[in-house]
């Protein structure tokens, strides 16, 4: 405890890094899956996630129950992901990575813009799952529920997507698909059935991060989870873009350390913190592209 | 056709004819409508030197760059910062170092300055980024951004942190943008004929066959950053003349405008820089006039706000799906006694 | 069924790599491709397979495949071991195998036991890491791989290519194997002498275009060979 007490970090704090971790790891898993098959880093990630957000508003401002908000949050955010795939990711199939990066650029501005006209830059509240911000009492400490629900939540969907992807005939072809995509073709997987899935299983990620998001920040606006999202993608590329733990566990790092330093530091000090964090993104990919959690001998592919 | 000679030479010098031709008669346009809406054409000719310098490096290498604005941020401040009349500094600079504090110099001159910035930014950021490419290349410049993004928004010493730089003086006008928009397309022009920008380019095609005939590509893709870098700092200095600049004006909207601009107008061509950034200024503020309400052939027209953003994001994406090479297609235009396409058609950068 | 190749024309940009080329490979035969590098031996593989640009026809039976994307004619029944082999390094023998089941026709249960009966050493590597495995190991886990699909038609692109000569070995007879169960093989090979001495013919390539057609008794004509490659 008193290690806890010289670094100025309390339970709270310690378990609010854990929780954003959680959350981050899993918008990681979502970025990683399509980078995996496509080959593309959706900057526009964020976007589904800012998407499903305005639903779950949506819902509350119409006085929606709890689980239609949810569901309607899910439908929007696997519609929209479906839309990008189709009308996005394979036209551009092919084409270089840095015009793929350039194109999910435009979508995310594009996204963020039709929001803005939407529902204005003030936003708007989505309060429906507000009582998970109030605290447990655990020993004399407080904590939030929705930390310990969000670290529950997202090793549950962790655990989810390992079965799926190492018991299952479809996340073998995953697997093979990310790894070497011409030769499972040439196996005869499904190429556009791998990429579907891994699409909807990325959203499907996205709006369980924007359920668990809109708890923490119940004010919906058009640049909700920009930020997050450029700091995923810094731990992503830190932690290691071409393979699926070292992703995870970059976005978890990222998300744990800002979590906790943001807590720790004083203000004047953590506000230099994207600094430390996107000079680390250019050392990595100068000196170590394939991340630092990666200690496979699979071929670089950024 | 044979590529020596006096003869070549003065054809070459016909593919600069066309983009300062229409920058010119932008000016001329701009000068023939109403002083509140000067303003958008001197807003979009100092785009086209952002453009430009985004061209100069991203068109003849082919790497990505989404960091350029920081050149231009960096250039801004620096020239901001220092025509600032002393007795407003401490108003909205309030913590700014002390050599900076009494120093004041002429408009031009900082304008040299700024240009100077953005090239030594641009020069010590490439030293280690230009040995990347692609995927990598476009991160790496992104993290570049964020960082400068970050800097200027907290350091108060060089600058008014997260105020507005008001108080600055209003010297960019539609000459000055015109002149400075010349400026960058001659620069631009001179540096892509000469052996620096012709060998960045063999390195875009084929880098191994031009490292084979001793292009460095390192070395190029270094002058070619740092020239652009100069050009995007001089827009800088006059973007901050033009308008009240802050962190977020210089930081992601900036940076997709001009990328879309760049794209949509074709990534290959110095005509292509010029031509999408006055197609896509066009439609922005014809939209933002009509975000205010405005007639059409008669019928009202009143579009919400934000309109103009849509449109321009889906212009850009459409053109990356359905035409990477963008409207020029990445070439120049000749002159000769006829009107001649010259280049082949580029893909959009790699 | 016959895999009936006709007027093959494979263009890279502006390579012409294959040249109106035409054969066919009956059920039970081993045709043999061969010829120097660049021949355009690979090429019409990947032709036939659909990772080229191709026109002409290749037909599995009475059914065209070209214009057909890679999976839907390994779903035809056609299997390609590519150059190199290409295993997944990071996944294990089982799953490599299991991966080649994706071109599977039959919803039968899958017997691995004839794949197994050929490449023992599969099976007794099961749970391996496929990049753990030598050259030759790796080999014969490609070939396994595309046999469990069940296809009509194996195409092999080199798979000496690197071997030990007692490797090669095990791969020929491997090869007489499959052929003898009804598969219709199309090798392509660099080493002229075995292939043609293997195959029931051997056409040979040069620069895109069937230069002449060798059958086995020609294996030990040397000159033929050599002018063969040379003209």
């Amino acid at each position: 405890m008193s290690v806890l007490a010289i670094l100025n970090i309390d339970w709270q704090t310690l378990a609010d890094g854990l929780a954003l971790g959680a959350i981050y790891a899993l918008m990681a898993v979502g970025i990683g899956l399509v980078f995996g098959v496509l080959r593309l880093v959706n900057f526009a990630y964020g976007q589904l996630v800012m998407a499903g957000a305005f639903a779950l508003a949506l819902a509350s401002q119409w006085g929606w129950p709890l689980w239609a908000g949810i569901v309607l949050c899910f439908a929007v955010v696997l519609a929209l992901s479906v839309a990008m795939d189709h009308l996005v990711f394979r036209p551009l199939r092919g084409h270089s990575p840095a015009v793929m990066l350039v194109a999910t650029f435009a979508v995310a501005f594009l996204l963020q813009s039709i929001a803005l006209l939407w529902f204005g830059s003030l936003g708007k509240i989505a309060s429906s799952l507000a009582f998970l911000n109030r605290p447990w009492t655990i020993s004399d400490v407080d904590i939030r529920k929705i930390t310990i629900v969000a670290v529950i939540v997202a090793v549950l969907c962790l655990l989810l997507l390992h079965l799926l992807l190492e018991r299952t005939e479809v996340g073998l072809h995953m697997r093979a698909a990310s790894m070497d995509f011409a030769t499972s073709r040439m196996l005869g997987v499904r190429a556009n059935r791998v990429i579907s899935f891994a699409v909807l299983i990325s959203g499907a990620l996205a709006a369980v991060v924007a359920v668990m998001l809109t708890v923490q920040t119940p004010l919906v606006t058009p640049d909700f989870a920009l930020r997050d999202t450029i700091v995923v993608l810094a731990g992503v590329v830190v932690g290691g873009l071409n393979r699926p733990i070292p992703a995870t566990l970059g976005g978890f790092s990222i998300g744990f350390a800002t979590g906790v330093l943001g807590g720790a530091l004083p203000t004047n000090q953590s506000q230099y913190l994207p600094t430390f964090v996107f000079v680390a993104v250019i050392l990595v990919l100068l000196v170590r592209p394939r991340g630092l959690f990666d200690f496979s001998r699979s071929v670089e592919r950024v | 056709m044979s590529d020596t000679g006096r003869g070549a030479h003065m054809r070459r010098l016909d593919e600069l004819v066309a983009p300062v031709v229409l920058v010119v008669a932008a000016a001329l346009l701009g000068s023939l409508a109403s002083i509140s809406n000067q303003t958008y054409f001197t807003d979009t000719l100092v785009k086209v030197s952002i453009v430009v310098a985004l061209y100069v490096f991203i068109g003849n290498s082919g790497v990505l760059s989404f960091g350029h604005i920081s050149f231009v941020a960096l250039g801004a401040w620096t020239a901001g910062v220092l025509t600032v009349p002393p007795s407003e500094k401490p108003a909205i600079m309030p913590n700014l170092a002390e050599f900076l504090l009494h120093r004041h110099v002429g408009n031009v001159t900082s304008l040299v300055l700024a240009a100077v910035v953005g090239g030594i930014a641009a020069f010590v950021v490439g030293i280690p980024l230009m040995r990347l490419s692609g995927l990598a290349a476009g991160i790496a410049t992104f993290a570049v951004l964020e960082i400068t993004y970050n800097l200027l928004q907290y350091e108060e010493r060089i600058g008014p942190g997260l105020n507005a730089f008001s108080s600055v003086p209003e010297t960019t006008g539609l000459r000055q943008a015109a002149i400075g928009a010349v400026v960058c397309i001659v620069v631009a022009f001179v540096y892509a004929r000469s052996r620096f920008g012709r060998l960045l380019r063999a390195t875009r095609e084929d880098d191994a066959a031009a490292r084979a005939v001793g292009a460095s590509v390192y070395r190029q893709r270094l002058i070619g950053f740092t020239v652009s870098g100069v050009l995007a700092g001089l827009a800088g200095g006059l973007y901050v003349h033009l308008l009240p600049v802050n962190v977020n004006s210089v930081h992601l909207d900036l940076t997709f405008l001009t990328l879309a601009m760049l794209v949509v107008g074709g990534s290959g061509s110095l005509l292509g820089a010029v031509v999408g950034t006055l197609a896509v200024s066009a439609i922005d503020s014809w939209l933002a006039v009509a975000e205010n309400g405005t007639s059409v052939f008669g019928l009202n027209l009143d579009l919400p706000a934000g309109t103009a953003e849509i449109v321009v994001g889906v212009l850009m994406a459409a053109i990356l799906i359905l035409r990477p090479s963008g409207l020029t297609g990445g070439r120049e235009l000749r002159l000769r006694g006829r009107i001649a396409w010259r280049g082949s058609a580029s893909r959009a950068p790699a | 069924m016959t895999l009936t190749v006709g007027n093959l024309d494979v263009r890279y940009g502006g390579v012409h790599a294959v040249r109106d080329l035409s054969f066919t490979v009956a059920p039970g035969e081993i045709v043999g491709l061969i010829g120097p590098n660049g021949a355009g031996k690979s090429s019409t593989l990947h032709a036939i397979m659909g990772l080229a640009p191709a026109s002409g026809s290749v037909r599995l039976g009475d059914r065209e495949l070209l214009g057909l994307r890679p999976e839907d004619v390994a779903r035809s029944g056609i299997a390609l071991v590519p150059e190199g082999r290409r295993i997944y390094a990071e996944l294990t023998v089982e799953e490599n195998l299991r991966l080649g089941l994706a071109a599977r026709r039959s919803r039968a249960a899958a017997d691995l036991d004839p794949v197994y009966e050929l490449f023992p050493v599969v099976r007794d590597f099961r749970a391996r890491q496929a990049g753990a495995l030598s050259g030759g190991q790796q080999q014969q886990l490609a070939i396994a791989r595309a046999l469990v699909a069940e296809p009509d038609v194996l195409l092999l692109d080199e798979p000496s290519l690197g071997l030990a000569p007692s490797i090669v070995d095990v791969v020929f007879a491997a090869l007489d194997a499959i052929k003898e169960r009804g598969l219709a093989v199309l090798l392509v090979e660099q080493r002229a002498q075995r292939t043609v001495a293997a195959a029931n013919r051997s056409h040979v390539l040069a620069n895109g275009a069937l230069h002449l057609t060798l059958g086995p008794g020609d294996a030990d004509d040397t000159e033929k060979l050599v002018a063969a490659y040379l003209s």
